[in-house]
């Protein structure tokens, strides 16, 4: 029966995965600070002005909660469901000294981007923060590694993205895994090796681009007065992501941190959070 | 048909046929018998159809070298006399190239992405629809057994709806699509003197043109795909979506298939389906055109073939891989086998049975022979019936002493019971049998007898039409 495997496998490729733009409105914003209410509120006109995109025909809450207002988890999270914010803006290792450290994101933003619904734009830590980070979002990229039906992520990034400005959409094949699955396929005699390969990498790259493609013209249609780019990468994960962050000069990086299989933040996000320190991120 | 047909204008110089004693012709018989029961039981042997009929044919060659007169040769032909060994002109190699040919070029064809352009904007027109879904899938189900073979178009189709219905959240319908389709393959399968093997070889030996086969089979067609749709919309309880949002979801679904992924060439996409217009034209036309009316079908099905090959200049042996040489294989010993059969007096003895049945009366007679020959292929293969009862019909005597014309009604008793039969159980016939897998491979549970009970109004309701067609308004 390979013959129906052979057509179908036409027909799956010919099913496209269509975007769907939905408007991202976010009315209220809570930025955490663990300093004190003088460097909390400059944190906050920092952002407002960074996040100027996001006062477009909108009329956006601002509240801004200083180092006093909370001293544990349980407050914070307190505090967030009292307010309901539509975006968290914070920064790493509230309440610590660990920032010096670059292992981790700190408990609490471990915490606020499982345990709530909510956005959270982590921005350099204030001590590490260099000048030229947060000036605008002209260039947002959205990274995943599989990007095709991940409407949510290309609609915020969108959203984010300054009038005139660019969005990049980003995918990276990890090719530590790939190669490893083409290890086996090279151990299994009635598959054609070289054949696999080019097929595989091909049908890949055609599924991410046609994907691209659609959330170019969804987003155009939608009147969204932004310019998308696509990147395709394969290589070592976080290299390429880095690399890719570094070459386009971005802005600010969207990535999914929710993983439907575990508690912990989804296996991309959590490394490139860590390792990606010096523009913002915003974790949905 | 397979000796006489193979050698017209040619004779054997070398043995006659003699005398065969009742005894060896009922031991031949009775390899015969063993022989249909294997092929009933193909599945269990776990043994494909080729070997199965070599295994046979090699026995029956052997008891016939010991025990028949074989007629060994040298040939007559075109007043040559020619060696080859017995078993060679016993093969119909004008039915083999006929397939090998088609299925070649269908295979070549498909690659340039026609089949599946043509059935992903039929899957669009239909806007999700479930019931518009049925309708046009079954009608394409029907044009592509006809054009193609049932088997392609089972694949293209069935292949089809599994992904479509999956897309649009509907596989609990799967079942009943599929089904429905397995179904109308055999239907399709009537329209045209190519669409089915049992179609080739009793047509050939009628001497049906092509297009006179298609003026008569087409009207029973569409009635029997219009009411075969209607009870399975039914029966399955396929229904049109009723509010605006539900419409509007399954259109968005169904749109976001493109039908042009599976185009690599546009030229050659183009190429094709110019290639398709004139192969149908060509087979068509092929007993009335100057030149190729004398090199056959078979002919004009490998030229389109090798023409189509061209393209692939580089990998033709990828192509020739994709041949059902099992079928082939099949074919070839199973000729060898009839031959032997011949020679045995075995056909003459079942060509008495047979005139006994037809013996009824024109009306119960004909009706007869069509529903015993649908009741025989609906648990074996229809392809040796039908090579049988052709070689039997032919060399029955018609209106003034010679042969019967093709429009008498026992040709297409036989090729209607053959092509309808195959829809009474899921091993009646290859397609339905395509579908079954396909339904199987989806994960669905779906017994022989479940087959049987779902499948067997729809069957009787086709024969009661097509002995009524053929009865009365042929």
């Amino acid at each position: 029966m390979t013959k129906v495997d052979q057509f179908e496998s036409v027909f799956r490729a010919a099913a496209k995965t269509p975007f769907a733009y939905r408007s991202v409105e976010v009315e209220s914003i809570l930025v955490v600070s663990d300093r004190d209410e003088e460097e909390a509120r400059s944190l906050g006109e920092q952002l407002r002005s960074f996040l100027s995109v996001l006062q477009r025909g909108e009329n956006v809450r601002w509240r801004i909660v200083h180092g006093g207002d909370y001293g544990t988890v349980p407050e914070l999270l307190k505090l967030v469901e009292e307010e309901r914010p539509g975006l968290i803006c914070t920064y790493r290792h509230l309440h610590s000294d660990s920032w010096r450290w670059p292992y981790t994101l700190g408990e609490y933003v471990d915490v606020l981007t499982q345990a709530t619904t909510t956005p959270v734009l982590v921005v350099p830590h204030p001590e590490r923060m260099p000048d030229a980070t947060m000036e605008n979002t002209d260039v947002v990229m959205a990274m995943t590694d599989h990007l095709v039906g991940d409407h949510a992520l290309v609609n915020w990034a969108a959203r984010f993205t300054e009038d005139g400005g660019r969005l990049v959409l980003a995918a990276v094949e990890d090719d530590s895994t790939f190669e490893r699955f083409m290890e086996t396929v090279g151990k299994i005699p009635s598959i054609d090796t070289r054949s696999a390969r080019e097929d595989i990498l091909d049908r890949l790259s055609r599924d991410v681009r046609d994907y691209m493609g659609a959330c170019r013209r969804g987003l155009a249609s939608a009147g969204v007065p932004i310019s998308v780019e696509d990147v395709l990468a394969a290589g070592h994960r976080l290299r390429e992501c880095r690399r890719l962050v570094e070459e386009h000069d971005a802005d600010l990086l969207v990535m999914h941190t929710k993983d439907e299989d575990q508690l912990a933040m989804h296996g991309l996000a959590y490394p490139l959070a860590i390792e990606v320190r010096s523009i913002p991120l915003l974790l949905l | 048909m397979a000796a006489s047909l193979a050698l017209q204008g040619g004779q054997a110089a070398g043995h006659v046929a003699g005398e065969v004693s009742g005894g060896v012709t009922f031991l031949f018989a009775g390899v015969l018998v063993a022989l249909i029961v294997c092929l009933a039981f193909e599945e269990k042997l776990h043994a494909k159809k080729s070997l199965i009929v070599g295994v046979f044919a090699v026995a029956s060659l052997l008891l016939g070298a010991a025990l028949l007169p074989m007629p060994y040769g040298p040939y007559l032909i075109g007043g040559h006399e020619i060696r080859m060994p017995v078993y060679i002109p016993a093969v119909d190699w004008g039915v083999i190239t006929i397939i090998l040919g088609a299925s070649l070029f269908v295979d070549v064809t498909s690659r340039s992405g026609l089949f599946t352009w043509i059935a992903i904007r039929l899957t669009k027109a239909s806007g999700g629809d479930p019931l518009r879904l049925l309708w046009f899938y079954g009608v394409m189900t029907v044009v592509f057994s006809a054009v193609l073979n049932n088997v392609t178009a089972m694949i293209i189709v069935g292949s089809l709806t599994a992904v479509s219905l999956d897309k649009l959240n509907r596989k609990d319908k799967l079942l009943g699509f599929l089904l429905v389709e397995g179904l109308l393959t055999n239907i399709g399968g009537l329209l045209t003197l190519i669409s089915s093997v049992p179609n080739i070889i009793v047509g050939t030996a009628a001497g049906i043109s092509f297009m006179a086969f298609f003026v008569k089979a087409s009207p029973f067609v569409l009635v029997a795909t219009i009411i075969t749709l209607i009870l399975g919309a039914r029966v399955f309880r396929v229904e049109g979506l009723k509010d605006e949002a539900g419409r509007a979801s399954a259109r968005a679904l169904v749109d976001s298939f493109d039908e042009n992924d599976g185009i690599e060439s546009r030229g050659f996409f183009w190429f094709g389906a110019v290639m398709l217009v004139l192969f149908i034209v060509a087979i068509a036309t092929a007993s009335v055109t100057p030149l190729v009316s004398d090199l056959g079908m078979g002919f004009v099905a490998m030229a389109f073939a090798i023409v189509m090959l061209v393209r692939f200049k580089d990998e033709v042996d990828s192509f020739y891989r994709t041949v059902d040489w099992d079928l082939l294989g099949f074919f070839a010993a199973l000729f060898m086998v009839i031959n032997v059969m011949e020679h045995a007096q075995v056909l003459a003895l079942i060509g008495h049975g047979v005139e006994a049945i037809i013996g009824l009366g024109p009306t119960l007679g004909t009706g007869a022979v069509m529903v015993s020959t649908a009741a025989f292929s609906s648990v074996t293969d229809n392809i040796p019936l039908a090579a049988m009862l052709a070689k039997i019909i032919a060399a029955m005597p018609g209106p003034g002493g010679g042969p019967l014309p093709p429009t008498d009604p026992l040709w297409w008793s036989v090729i209607f019971g053959a092509n309808l039969g195959g829809n009474i159980t899921p091993i009646g016939s290859a397609s339905t049998l395509v579908a079954v897998t396909i339904i199987h491979k989806h994960g669905l549970h779906l017994t022989f007898a479940g087959f049987v009970r779902k499948a067997v109004p729809f069957a009787l309701v086709q024969i009661v039409i097509a002995a009524v067609y053929v009865l009365w308004v042929m």
